[in-house]
């Protein structure tokens, strides 16, 4: 499959632990930027059907849904995007209302992704959220209304203070809408306020120990609740798997557009520059064709993080013979993978560990 | 004045910080030797790593001309290295020289060293000058001091040049009387060649360089010389002396210190203490006094990477040219792959060497615990040398284990007796006398295992003698020991890199100590990991490093997937630091950690 990712690095407001490529001081490059995006996206030489496209950000929300329905539309006149594409959107439950919903259904949009992250005020004030719960359930339930029937809610572990019990509410609450989960850990990036905040001990994060517990028992709940893992960090009811995520996993080719965004075609990765002035002038971050090593490693690397596995068949193209490697036998041994018909899969037990697995594997 | 009694050949002894090293770089300063701005601060010890530690390893020659009652003179001072494990490098360093300077802390007083090294000195029929340094200190005492080198080193001291190597103060009185006291050397220049190598070193473009001391006859380049304990013979390529760069001269005649240069290749022909002569016209006597350097302390060295074996050989190749007391041979672990036993002198070399590998030739090395030579005696009249723990036969196959012990003699104030003896019982000492030096000063005599100083003895003792404490001790043959051998068992396997031979009665606080060491050190891994202590079958000692539960669950954004290849391939590396044993991975320190257990029992 190919898919298309476009960055909109805008925000009202920065989160306290985002590290990413987006901007709440910046409004002021929006006309210039979108005129950029278009001029990047009509220019590609790629001549793709195109299976999903992702809108993220940043808070695509925050801007007008007609800068939304520009793009989509210029990148229907360039590429042939399929009928049944899976086209979503992310945004934040605060800046969605029932217009601005109405306008995405129009436009095409399927697939609704809601930085949820978490049904506790308290914890939404701390990592810089301008939403509370009330505005999630608005949002949702205003969504569902509009015809969304593929709903994505993000939620954050490894807050201060986070229960499990918080999180079970939290998604027994929320399932009536959604029918994919995002749980992420959050991550304590350098240079973020979150840092600062935890160096200076105004806020006490969990330790690894026990978040690492409290996503384990979550696993179990979402389970039960009918949200089977798909990815390390992804749940989704059956049929509701995200296309755009798998594909990532699944070394698709992928085109991004937009300030800092990543593309993926053939055996060549490369990044757009990441500043605005940078951007502007159309430099890339980097650019890289993968060695045959690397390849190897990816395949490995990116088949174990989720359901999807790789071909033992596939390693071999790249002269890579895993058999021989100790590890593998070992880890087939103790149940830590499994080998189906020749594709081999990680023991969902094991997602959370799948790093170190990894590094066993790819030491070729 | 014929040419030789314009020569004087001396060293300087000291104990450590008593300005062995400061008075050098002030004498070649005021001879003029080197101008002050290429003077670097205590110029001769020429590594990186003396100069870190404030102690001199390497001896570097230097010659200086003086100028005394309208005389030149030529000085060669002869550094010598200022630690309990270098004995022999001193005593061949004292061999070319015919006067001593005895250097000691006005303050402090004679030291345990001081008098090691003067005894050592006096043996080998030196003048004596004794000086008395860090004179600008307040707490400086020279009268009693003088006196206290009259009456325990019995030298005459009253006229001994009162110094302040710091400020220069008195440095002249210093040279004059080197002049006047020191005898000249009295070889026969025609005579047949004899020189004595005090040390050697490695120059990449001319091989292995000797440093000789010239009592007989002359030597210079396209001569053809013999080394009399190697009986190698080679021609010479350049001879020249110190100044304390290398330069190159005509001819080195008796009385002469300098370096001969023969593009010696392989650095086990030149050892410290043979006799060079020449080879057509050879003496028949050696000079005395050559000794085979006897290692006391041994321990294992590996590549961090195993694929760095051949480069790990030639760097501790290299060092054993400086360095003819290191001794190394290949071994192999099960656990660590191959590498090699290590012999020391004491474990200040120790730390020396491995230090210097990691800098100077830039390899990650692993250092297991370090031990001594093991008699061991077996049921079927056997008797092994054993210098690797990993090596014990079976319990019931041992008859009698034998461990070497050391003549130890402790010098403190009295009121440290007590601190003194409890250390030493607790180091399964045994008592063997306490004699009044003075009314400061007592001189403990003890016998104690060798394995139980060489790890933290001379720290503990200092500790517990707020610093007075100062130790000498000489190997004293072996004696009977009730040892066992304790293993690790990592996950079930036995990781013979971490077994380690201790007494009886300490075996299961030893164990225990260590598996829980062990227990902070190694990360926690995919599956749970047993570290066990066992002596023979029996396990002594148990605790579980858990399961590893945790990994990254952060968001791979907007399929960037080559950052997370490169943190991935990242971690991968940061694991070469580790050693795998089965299927447990080991951070590299774990193999010096049993060393520091001893920490953990205060």
């Amino acid at each position: 499959m190919n898919s298309i990712y476009v960055h909109i690095p805008f925000c009202e407001q920065k989160c306290c632990y985002c590290a990413f490529a987006s901007f709440d001081n910046q409004f002021d490059q929006v006309q210039k930027y979108f005129q950029a995006l278009q001029k990047e996206i009509e220019s590609s030489t790629f001549e793709f059907r195109i299976g999903s496209i992702f809108i993220g950000g940043g808070t695509p929300s925050a801007v007008s849904p007609s800068i939304i329905e520009k793009i989509l539309k210029t990148i229907r006149e360039k590429f042939q995007v399929e009928k049944d594409a899976e086209i979503t959107i992310e945004a934040n439950p605060n800046s969605l209302d029932e217009k601005k919903l109405k306008e995405y259904f129009s436009m095409g949009i399927n697939r609704l992704s809601v930085g949820v992250q978490s049904l506790e005020n308290k914890q939404l004030k701390m990592l810089g959220r301008l939403h509370n719960k009330i505005q999630v359930f608005k949002a949702l339930r205003v969504a569902k209304k509009v015809g969304f029937k593929n709903i994505n809610c993000d939620l954050l572990l490894g807050l201060e203070n986070q229960s499990v019990f918080q999180l079970k509410k939290a998604i027994k609450a929320l399932k009536k809408y959604a029918t994919h989960f995002s749980c992420y850990m959050l991550q304590v990036e350098d240079g973020t306020p979150v840092k600062s905040m935890v160096e200076g001990g105004r806020i006490k994060l969990p330790d690894d120990d026990k978040v690492v517990k409290i996503y384990h028992r979550l696993v179990v709940f979402l389970k039960r609740n009918g949200f089977e893992q798909y990815e390390i960090s992804n749940f989704a009811k059956k049929g509701f798997e995200c296309l755009h995520n798998l594909n990532y996993w699944g070394r698709g080719n992928y085109l991004g557009f937009g300030l800092g965004a990543h593309s993926f075609v053939g055996e060549s990765r490369w990044a757009n520059a990441s500043n605005f002035f940078d951007y502007f002038a159309g430099k890339k971050a980097f650019s890289e064709k993968l060695n045959d090593k690397q390849v190897a490693e990816e395949i490995v690397m990116l088949g174990l993080r989720c359901c999807l596995g790789f071909r033992l068949s596939q390693l071999k193209k790249y002269g890579v013979i895993l058999e021989k490697n100790p590890y593998f036998n070992e880890f087939l041994e103790k149940g830590v993978l499994k080998a189906e018909n020749g594709v081999i899969k990680i023991n969902p037990d094991y997602y959370g560990v799948s790093n170190l697995v990894i590094e066993e594997l790819i030491d070729f | 004045m014929n040419r030789q009694e314009r020569i004087r050949n001396f060293c300087i002894i000291a104990h450590i910080d008593h300005g062995k090293s400061t008075l050098a770089d002030r004498l070649i300063e005021k001879t003029g030797t080197l101008a002050k701005r290429d003077m670097q601060n205590q110029l001769l010890d020429s590594m990186e790593l003396e100069r870190e530690k404030g102690i001199t390893i390497k001896l570097t020659p230097t010659r200086m001309i003086y100028n005394f009652e309208g005389e030149e003179y030529e000085l060669n001072l002869i550094d010598t290295p200022g630690h309990v494990d270098f004995t022999y490098e001193v005593s061949r360093s004292l061999a070319a020289c015919e006067g001593a300077i005895l250097i000691v802390d006005a303050s402090q007083g004679v030291e345990a060293q001081t008098l090691a090294n003067a005894y050592l000195a006096i043996d080998n029929n030196l003048e004596i000058l004794p000086v008395l340094n860090k004179i600008d200190l307040p707490s400086a005492r020279p009268d009693e001091v003088k006196k206290e080198i009259e009456d325990v080193v019995g030298i005459p001291a009253m006229h001994a040049p009162c110094i302040s190597a710091k400020d220069g103060t008195n440095i002249d009185q210093v040279l004059q009387m080197i002049v006047k006291e020191f005898p000249c050397p009295k070889g026969d220049e025609n005579g047949k060649l004899k020189c004595l190598i005090f040390d050697s070193y490695y120059d990449n473009f001319k091989g292995a360089i000797c440093l000789i001391r010239v009592f007989d006859g002359q030597v210079k380049a396209g001569d053809k010389i013999k080394m009399m304990q190697t009986g190698k013979t080679y021609d010479v390529t350049e001879v020249g002396i110190f100044v304390p760069n290398p330069k190159i001269t005509e001819v080195l005649r008796a009385g002469d210190v300098g370096y001969v240069a023969c593009s010696i290749k392989t650095i086990q022909d030149v050892a410290v203490g043979d006799t060079i002569t020449n080879a057509l016209d050879p003496t028949n006597q050696a000079l005395p006094g050559y000794k085979k350097v006897q290692p006391v302390v041994f321990c294992g060295i590996f590549p961090v990477d195993g694929a760095k074996y051949q480069e790990l050989k030639d760097a501790l190749e290299k060092l054993k040219l400086n360095d003819a007391s290191l001794q190394f041979e290949p071994e192999v672990s099960q656990a660590l792959g191959f590498g090699f036993r290590c012999g020391f002198l004491g474990l200040l070399h120790l730390e020396i060497i491995s230090e210097r590998i990691e800098r100077e030739f830039n390899l990650d090395i692993i250092t297991t615990a370090p031990g001594v030579t093991l008699k061991v005696k077996k049921t079927n009249g056997e008797v092994l040398n054993l210098s690797n723990p990993s090596q014990l036969p079976n319990p019931v196959e041992i008859e009698y284990i034998e461990e070497p012990v050391v003549k130890a003699s402790i010098f403190a104030p009295p009121q440290y007796v007590g601190a003194i003896m409890e250390l030493c019982q607790d180091k399964r000492g045994v008592y063997k006398g306490l004699v009044y030096l003075d009314r400061q000063r007592v001189r403990v005599d003890y016998t104690l295992p060798l394995s139980e100083i060489i790890y933290d003895f001379f720290d503990s003792l200092k500790s517990r003698t707020k610093g007075y404490a100062s130790f000498d001790y000489e190997i004293a043959g072996y004696e009977k020991s009730d040892l066992v051998k304790v293993d690790i068992l990592l996950n079930g396997e036995k990781c013979d890199a971490l077994s380690i031979i201790v007494h009886k009665d300490k075996a299961y606080s030893r164990g225990r100590n260590l598996t829980e060491k062990l227990k902070k050190i190694i990360p926690r891994q995919l599956f749970e990991v047993p570290i066990q202590a066992a002596i023979g079958n029996k396990i002594i000692a148990r605790e579980t490093v858990s399961a590893m539960r945790k990994d990254v669950l952060a968001k791979c954004y907007g399929g960037d997937i080559t950052r997370k290849r490169k943190l991935l391939e990242k971690q991968k590396e940061g694991k070469k630091r580790m050693r795998k044993i089965g299927s447990v991975e080991i951070p590299s320190e774990a193999f010096m950690s049993i060393l520091k257990l001893d920490d953990e029992d205060k």
